[in-house]
């Protein structure tokens, strides 16, 4: 099933080759019954998904491919964990979407356009099923392709250096990337393989991520390669995700890219990156994630604050949603390095929160520059009036994406941020904890301004006295701007029932990561405790009179969790203790 | 080692080219015009790899290349056959249908009969180097590589104006620097007959492995040679310093032959270079890495870099080549930190990676030629990067394929050129995989090299995507004539499949070549090992007293006095 979901897109590209000449009904069409044939599948899988030990996948398929008499064992594994899981789901899902908000803007070679698409979904379904280190490489690359088309054939005014921009940059990150790979690779055959773990297995170069993973717990690597490895994998993800001050391709991207190519762009491709730290970087080279945590905390909480400062002053919607891209990235990046299991949790959850909300929020730009020829904010106003519908969904999506509580927003940057006051209040190391604190503080800050912003934008366009460009010509009379229609709502209505459905009931996608990720946190924090000696310095005095003065915050992150996740929180007593302690501060 | 009727079965295949090629250009001389040439040359090509292939199956050479198993050394007169001269006389035969596919029609309008016979000149030139085990005749194959190539850079197509300035300064400056560059190989073959005493490689190769340490005086001679080898050698691959002819030669020349020089001499360059420097030079790893990480590293970028600010389409994919000429020159490298680790696994060996890099690049670059060549016509051919404006509009299978080719240049997955890197790059990263042996403490080098690599690779990716977003995001501006015939349709059709085909399912490929470059560093060895005289290491003297008493002596005299 699994494989089906990956190639059918593929399927549905040559049939759409095949009957390029039928017109772009016929095309977009077929391209819609594949894609949802793809979302149907992928739906099937993810919603049969049982929870797997780490190292097992769930429909996982394993065939060998390039591994024929020689020690290379390459081969064409693909299953799902709980990590890539609803990735896997949502760009079935936001592809479906952007073919709908295609529908009549692409005119010009729709059956490239549709094409490309689809390849772009084979990419992406790959890449988050993928269990080999050189399949899951060959898919991130490939997807690069199709986009870059997107691009540069159907994108605004600047779309070819915008295209080109982003490949280079993206490919220049990504090469870096696979030297790293390539490097663990050849370091754990080099260290015995497969055979250190068990004698009876023969010496293979292995590609195989979940062995590659257990490989490198028996015989760690030293942490200056690892060092080293990571700077490498840095490269390419950071600038994927992306990280401040890595983000300069995305802003020209998005905002040249047709709207299919923003979505899939925001929604999915993105996330490759922060998909990429949680399943080479940790796994594979703890100590040195361990050794980056701060660094990496200070670049995200960076993004964070400065993507929402340059949304606040865009004059283009497009441009501005953007830049909320960086920053909102930049907590799922927070969460992840947080190192924490609230912070993890949530930021693979965030992960799919900004995905369909940023997704959605592009559509919507996307139908409004349809219907007015126009992103620029100054020139709209009171929306609301002409499109009422359409608004809703608008402030849905911008409820979401500023984390109103009962919207998935909310769960996903609460856990980040709990996590983050965990690692920086209760769980910080010696010396760190100031720092940290700050970070968190930045953070929460940043959702104030993400608030600012967006609301700021709602209100300018949406409310207010009725602003319409004017066209110049009268066909304005003739088609009035008209609401949202049927096809416009379904492809948002399923953002917005995932949205609601997170937003109350997270516990639901969540319990269906833990499995994979518990495992990996644990050993996550496990090796950055025993990296910054936290075993032995917890709780010490010096820890605890740098703890002082920020003693207000505590009760704000380490409250709430127990009631929203359930299960006790696993450092409940670390937190007691230390709160035990401040009265006996001065 | 005497010349037998075993070598002349053996050379069959040459010899078959070789009577096809007078008879094209003696009855060219009597039946002018048109007259189905081209049909003749593919059909001559094709016979002599029937003949191969057939070899291949019978004694003396026995198993296949492809077939798995060990193929025995076969070594009669100057000729030399392991794996790697068969596999790559069936690659360059196969390049060379390509080609005269590739030019069936634009070579047709004029002296077709001159055309296609030097054509075939040139490949049974190539297949000369592939088997050469002497360096007489090794030098004999590359200069009937050179030769016919100046005819061809006055031939050509049929344009209008043939006889350009142009035309004459790229025939002119080819000729002075391959003529000179001939030279300096001499005079490198020179010492190494110094060194070895005799012109064949295997005695070479059995001097240098015995004289490790007993002939301490030949060592230099021994580097000298393998210097000006690289540097007579290093025009051909156009390797930087020796690349500078490149641009202005493949710009003032037809797509044809600037598709002809850019993979010819590079394959001649690569086989003649592992042949001699790499695989008949043992002792000399050193000098070898050193040489080759040097070369490699300056080749590949300064080739990248110049070519971002081409707007010629040759002048362009000539820097293009030369940066890929570096790339193979990684393979070398390790190839050699490899064979100076006394331990050579299969996926280290940079040597395979190199190979299988040039046969990607061959496809990818006969691809891009043809596909010019297509789009050219009678009177006009495609010069210009802007030429290709909204190609994806009024030729769109044309543009998809140029598209193919650009991203496998560039190295991207799923295309063969990413295997190619993944190959080079792999082995380079490996060569400290086994940190035990004494390549360890070259790492540092090897990673910058890798380092190197990747950036190069992105800043390529610039200027093949500004080839591609010429093509599809740009309005067009003149619809090419695209009137190259039928048959560089087929051969940029032909190049496409294959180029995707690798790239889905590159395992047989690696493999071969792998095995391929494995079983030809044995080559010298088992000739050594086969003769009646046998100047192995364990009779030299051991101690150093000794082997200084030869030091009196040149090597060959030292060779002699053993052989009593």
């Amino acid at each position: 099933m699994l494989i089906a979901a990956i190639f059918l897109p593929l399927v549905g590209a040559v049939w759409i080759w095949v009957i390029a000449d039928r017109g772009h009904v016929a095309i977009r069409q077929s391209a819609l019954v594949s894609s949802l044939l793809t979302a149907l599948l992928a739906g099937w899988v993810v919603f049969h998904y049982e929870p797997v030990v780490p190292g097992e996948a769930f429909a996982s398929l394993t065939l060998p491919w390039i591994s024929a008499s020689s020690p290379i064992k390459v081969q064409f594994a693909v299953g799902l964990d709980g990590v890539s899981l609803w990735m896997f789901g949502l760009s079935a899902l936001l592809c479906v979407t952007a073919i709908l908000v295609s529908w009549e803007t692409i005119t010009d070679r729709p059956a490239a356009f549709y094409g490309l698409l689809l390849l772009l979904e084979m990419g992406m379904l790959g890449v988050f099923a993928a269990r080999d280190i050189l399949l899951f490489y060959i898919f991130f690359e490939f997807t690069l392709i199709p986009l870059f088309f997107l691009i540069g054939v159907w994108g605004s005014e600047d779309r070819r250096y915008a295209a080109s921009k982003f490949f280079i940059y993206t490919l220049a990150g990504s090469l870096l990337t696979f030297l790293g790979l390539l490097a663990i690779v050849l370091w754990d055959f080099s260290h015995g393989g497969g055979a250190s773990v068990n004698p009876d297995v023969p010496a293979q170069l292995t590609f195989f991520i979940p062995e590659l993973v257990r490989n490198l717990q028996y015989h760690p690597m030293p942490f200056e390669l690892q060092l080293l490895i990571f700077v490498a994998l840095f490269a390419g993800f950071a600038i994927k995700v992306p990280l401040f001050p890595l983000h300069t391709w995305l802003p020209l991207a998005h905002v040249q890219a047709p709207t299919a190519g923003s979505v899939i762009l925001a929604g999915v491709l993105l996330k490759i990156g922060t998909y990429g730290f949680l399943r080479f970087s940790i796994p594979m080279l703890p100590e040195a994630t361990a050794a980056c945590v701060p660094a990496l905390l200070w670049l995200s909480a960076a993004g964070i604050i400065y993507g929402a400062l340059v949304a606040l002053a865009q004059t283009d919607i497009k441009r501005l949603i953007a830049y909320s891209s960086v920053s909102h990235m930049g907590y799922c990046m927070l969460g992840i390095f947080s190192l924490t299991k609230f912070g993890m949790d949530g930021g693979v959850l965030q992960m799919v929160n900004h995905g369909l909300a940023t997704g959605g929020l592009f559509a919507i730009v996307g139908m409004i520059y349809e219907r007015y020829h126009t992103r620029e904010i100054s020139q709209l106003g009171g929306l609301t009036k002409r499109m009422p519908l359409l608004s809703v969904f608008l402030l849905i999506f911008v409820m979401s994406s500023i984390g109103l509580p009962g919207l998935n927003g909310f769960a996903g940057e609460f856990l980040i941020l709990t996590g983050m006051f965990q690692r920086a209040q209760a769980e910080s190391p010696v010396g760190y904890h100031w720092q940290f604190l700050e970070i968190a503080a930045l953070a929460v800050f940043g959702v104030v301004l993400g608030a600012w912003y967006m609301l700021w934008l709602v209100e300018r366009t949406f409310f207010g006295p009725l602003k319409e460009p004017h066209h110049g010509d009268d066909h304005h009379g003739e088609h009035p701007i008209r609401d949202m229609n049927f096809r416009e709502v379904a492809a948002l209505a399923p953002l917005v029932v995932l949205m609601v459905w997170i937003g109350l009931y997270p516990q639901f996608f969540i319990e269906r990561m833990t499995s994979s990720l518990d495992p990996l946190t644990t050993r996550a924090e496990s090796n950055f405790e025993k990296y910054y000696h936290m075993d032995e310095s917890h709780g010490t005095a010096e820890t605890d009179k740098r703890a002082a003065p920020a003693v207000a915050q505590v009760p704000v992150s380490a409250d709430k969790p127990v009631t929203i996740d359930g299960h006790p929180r696993k450092n409940l007593p670390n937190s007691t203790a230390s709160a035990a302690h401040l009265p006996l501060q001065p | 080692m005497p010349t037998t009727p075993e070598t002349v079965y053996l050379l069959l295949p040459e010899l078959t080219l070789l009577v096809f090629a007078v008879l094209i250009f003696v009855s060219g001389a009597f039946l002018p015009g048109r007259a189905g040439w081209s049909w003749l040359g593919a059909t001559g090509l094709l016979a002599a790899l029937g003949i191969l292939y057939g070899q291949m199956g019978a004694e003396p050479l026995r198993t296949g290349v492809f077939g798995g198993g060990a193929m025995s050394v076969v070594a009669t007169g100057p000729v030399l056959i392991d794996q790697l001269a068969v596999a790559s006389r069936m690659l360059v035969l196969l390049l060379g249908t390509l080609f005269i596919m590739l030019t069936a029609r634009t070579a047709a309008r004029t002296q077709e009969a001159e055309f296609v016979g030097c054509l075939l000149l040139l490949v049974c030139g190539l297949n000369v180097i592939s088997m050469a085990g002497d360096l007489v005749l090794m030098f004999l194959g590359l200069e009937l590589v050179s030769i016919p190539t100046y005819v061809l850079l006055f031939l050509g197509s049929g344009h209008a104006g043939r006889y350009t300035p142009q035309r004459q300064e790229s025939a002119t400056k080819y000729f002075f620097l391959s003529v000179l560059s001939s030279a300096m190989l001499l005079y490198g073959f020179s010492f190494l007959y110094g060194v070895a005493g005799s012109t064949d490689l295997a005695d070479l190769f059995g001097v240098l492995r015995a004289g490790q340490g007993a002939v301490a005086g030949s060592s230099m001679f021994a580097k000298l040679g393998m210097v000006l080898v690289f540097a007579g050698l290093g025009f051909r691959l156009t390797a930087v310093p020796f690349h500078f002819y490149a641009p202005d030669v493949y710009q003032g020349t037809t797509n044809p032959n600037a598709g002809l020089l850019s993979i010819v001499p590079k394959v001649a360059g690569l086989i003649a270079l592992v042949r001699i420097a790499m695989l008949a030079m043992p002792g000399l790893e050193k000098t070898g890495w050193q040489l080759t990480l040097a070369i490699a590293l300056v080749t590949m970028t300064l080739g990248n870099v110049l070519a971002l600010w081409q707007n010629n389409l040759r002048r362009l994919l000539a820097y293009s080549s030369i940066a890929h000429a570096g790339y193979m020159l990684i393979g070398l490298a390790v190839a050699y930190a490899v064979a100076g680790g006394a331990t050579g696994s299969e996926f280290t060996d940079g040597m395979g990676a190199a190979l299988f890099y040039l046969m990607v690049y061959s496809l990818a670059t006969a691809g891009t030629f043809a596909a010019l060549t297509y789009l050219g016509g009678d009177n006009k051919q495609v010069d210009e990067v802007d030429q290709l404006a909204g190609l994806s509009q009024s030729n769109p299978r044309v543009a998809a394929a140029l598209a193919i080719f650009m991203f496998s240049l560039a190295g991207l997955p799923p295309l063969a050129g990413f295997w190619g890197k993944f190959g080079l790059l792999f082995g380079a990263l490996g060569v400290d995989a086994n940190a035990e042996s004494a390549t360890a403490g070259l790492w540092p080098w090897f990673l910058g090299l890798t380092i190197v690599a990747v950036i190069n690779a992105a800043i390529a990716a610039a200027y093949y995507l500004r080839i591609i977003a010429t093509m599809y995001f740009r309005p067009t501006l003149e619809r090419p004539a695209a009137d190259g015939g039928v048959g560089a349709a087929f051969a940029t059709f032909l190049c496409a499949v294959l180029v995707v085909y690798m790239g889905v399912d590159p395992g047989p490929w690696q493999t071969a070549a792998n095995r391929i470059s494995r079983s030809s560093r044995s080559t010298y060895r088992a000739v050594v090992a086969s003769r009646p005289v046998i100047l192995d290491a364990g009779e030299m003297p051991a101690d150093g007293e000794q082997g200084e008493e030869f030091d009196d002596y040149d090597d060959g005299f030292a060779v002699a006095r053993r052989e009593k």
